[in-house]
């Protein structure tokens, strides 16, 4: 051990080394350019969004006119498509998440339930257009259902519900069931252990799918074509005007910029509530 | 009595009365014979299954007031379906009786049940701070806060952590929590307090420490505690009385010393740490004591089997290493024992003491020397007093396997 090594091990030992040095630099030169082909448009989207004459791709002067135009303008009608996708986008979080607690809750204790939770996830592969022409198709044509407000909301939650669940059992499966005993055995009812062990415990999941459900149903498109009959949500108004008239676009880049500003906020929350830091 | 919930209100609420009170009446508890003091738990022919498995098999257990009752044994013997089952976690297929306090518990929920357990891994909540774990058996009893958090600083100091009320589960160490889940049990003030291996995690010395503290405060509370461990040293040193479990059915059941100097059969001696253990052959019997042949070597030991000694039976033999007694050449035979010659063997030395190996005749015996001054080179001859010798039945083939 104390011998000085043989110098031909010195020297592999090099070569080595200077192969692993290469290749960390090819890695990390590939993950930024990936991070920055992300970014890049998002960035863009964000500079030309306070510029005066967005279309032109240049930023002759900055400006707050079309943030000023999102809110104030009867020209655009932006405020009735936003109140719709705000409100969808709640009524979908609370749905989600509630539906996520009961059944994510359940999941990870039952025997043999890893069929059971891919069933439930596997929505999440399912192309969009495929599920919203399926839906549209068995609730409208074969059952009925009128199109509207409420199929809208179906349409959201089949989309949102696996990505809410899937953060339940994040959580939940972190969660020590033998905390219930010891709360069993002190004294507390049924009810009383739902409500001072596993519901605090479970805030974290609860709330991280509620974020999400929030976000995916503020931003859903595919399904909303087919379910919406006359409503008209964010997306899609921003889709239907970013293909007419020329003249809203400006618009939409104020309306992305604040929609992703949000998103990030409300991802971060919901991340650190689920992989909460040590205290 | 804690059928109705009213009543368990009187019974954990009593603030005023105090812990002091409570160290006299244990005084007065301690002082009646065991024998003599009422029957808080009474578990009669429990069996107990988990799909196939059979983890209890019609095991009966008594505990009286202001006992200290261990059971003890392996994993799987039974020990904690019989705690959990107790608890009213698990509810057992088969039970003829299961009262505290003489009231039928066979169909009461685990939190309608008079008594609390400290499990092994302690099962505090994280999300609350020390004090409200404490606290928490009385909040669901409706006590007062005020009231509640008052008797719960009460519990901590009683469990010297008077100063972390406070404080986050995640901030205490190992030997602290522990303390928090006693005091969190014994705050509602149960009928019975039950322990599933409540020292396991925690490292050597802190175990002895608490081993000795735990003894403090069931004379200080004078609660019944069942404790359930797989350390022989915890049982011998805290209980009043053990129960050694074994496939799922009592093997023996006695006071620490009747186990440790009386086992019923081999497989107890082994867990009990008995070192010899041999084969041998009933020639004769006299009152409680047992004349035998082993390897042809005549010799006497006291009878610890089940039913009565039959001349010409095979038996095992147990005797502990430092019960053995040694001879030199000329030393005179101690009178009426017999000397087995043999000549030491290999020594491991221990600091406290010396485990030898002496061989004979009877084969290898294990003897444990605490005298450095002890010449082992002369060494002749080996004997025990008939007292350090247990003779047990040869095992059935039910207890084998019952055993493994």
């Amino acid at each position: 051990m104390n011998a000085a090594p043989h110098p031909s091990f010195k020297i592999k030992a090099t070569t080595y080394q200077r192969q692993n040095r290469a290749l960390a630099l090819a890695a990390s030169g590939v993950g930024f350019a990936a991070l920055f082909t992300l970014y890049l448009p998002i960035v863009l989207l964000f500079v030309l969004s306070f510029s005066s004459d967005p279309l032109s791709g240049r930023v002759p002067s900055l400006s707050l006119e079309w943030y000023e135009a999102l809110w104030v303008s009867d020209v655009f009608k932006v405020r009735d498509p936003l109140l719709l996708s705000l409100g969808l986008g709640l009524l979908n979080a609370a749905l989600c998440a509630t539906s996520a607690l009961l059944v994510g809750r359940v999941l990870p204790r039952m025997k043999r339930n890893a069929p059971l939770i891919f069933m439930f996830l596997l929505p999440l592969l399912v192309p969009g257009i495929l599920l919203g022409a399926g839906v549209f198709t068995y609730y409208r044509v074969l059952i009925g259902v009128k199109m509207g407000l409420w199929s809208l909301l179906l349409a959201h939650f089949m989309w949102a519900f696996p990505f809410a669940l899937l953060c339940m059992l994040i959580v939940a499966s972190r969660f020590d069931a033998r905390l219930l005993e010891a709360a069993a055995d002190l004294g507390a009812s049924r009810w009383q252990r739902f409500r001072d062990v596993e519901l605090p415990l479970l805030k974290p999941g609860i709330f991280a799918g509620g974020f999400f459900a929030f976000l995916l149903s503020f931003n859903e498109l595919s399904r909303s074509i087919f379910m919406r009959s006359g409503e008209l949500t964010l997306p899609l108004y921003l889709w239907v005007q970013s293909g007419g008239r020329s003249a809203t676009i400006p618009i939409i880049y104020a309306m992305s910029t604040i929609v992703a500003l949000v998103s990030i906020v409300l991802v971060f929350i919901a991340v650190r509530m689920m992989f909460p830091k040590e205290r | 009595m804690i059928a109705s919930p009213d009543h368990r209100h009187l019974h954990s609420g009593g603030g005023e009365q105090g812990w002091a009170n409570r160290e006299r009446e244990a005084e007065h508890a301690h002082s009646r014979a065991h024998d003599a003091a009422p029957v808080v738990l009474e578990v009669s022919r429990a069996t107990h299954r988990y799909g196939d498995l059979l983890a209890l098999d019609d095991v009966s257990v008594k505990a009286r007031e202001g006992e200290f009752l261990t059971l003890l044994g392996h994993s799987g013997s039974g020990k904690t379906t019989l705690l959990r089952i107790i608890a009213g976690l698990e509810i057992s297929s088969e039970v003829e009786r299961l009262t505290i306090d003489g009231e039928d518990m066979r169909e009461m929920p685990a939190n309608l049940r008079n008594c609390t357990t400290v499990f092994q891994q302690y099962a505090l909540f994280p999300h609350m701070s020390v004090g409200q774990n404490v606290a928490y058996g009385l909040k669901v009893r409706g006590v007062g806060k005020g009231d509640r958090l008052e008797q719960a600083r009460e519990a901590l100091a009683l469990v010297r952590l008077g100063n972390k009320f406070d404080r986050r589960i995640n901030q205490l160490s190992g030997g602290e929590r522990q303390r928090v889940a006693l005091a969190r049990a014994l705050v509602t003030r149960p009928r019975l307090l039950l322990l599933d291996e409540p020292l396991g995690a925690l490292d050597e010395k802190l175990r002895i420490d608490m081993q000795i503290e735990l003894m403090h405060l069931h004379k200080k509370v004078g609660l019944t505690f069942v404790y359930v461990t797989h350390s022989q040293e915890e049982a011998l040193t805290m209980s009043d009385r053990v129960i050694l479990m074994r496939g799922g059915k009592i093997a023996q059941e006695g006071a620490p010393a009747d186990l440790f100097d009386r086992p019923v059969d081999r497989e107890v001696a082994t867990f009990m740490g008995v070192e010899n253990l041999l084969e041998a052959r009933v020639t004769g019997i006299e009152g409680d004591q047992v004349a035998f042949e082993v390897a042809g070597q005549p010799s006497r030991g006291l009878w610890c089997g089940r039913g009565r000694p039959k001349v010409g039976a095979a038996v095992d033999i147990a005797v502990r290493a430092e019960r053995l007694r040694f001879a030199a050449a000329d030393d005179a035979p101690a009178e009426g024992h017999v000397q087995i010659p043999c000549s030491p063997g290999e020594a491991v030395y221990k600091g406290k003491y010396l485990d030898q190996t002496l061989n004979s005749k009877i084969g290898e015996l294990k003897a444990r020397l605490w005298d450095p001054e002890i010449d082992i080179d002369a060494i002749t001859g080996v004997w025990w007093r008939p007292n350090d010798c247990a003779v047990m039945d040869k095992m059935t083939q039910d207890s084998e396997v019952a055993a493994k």
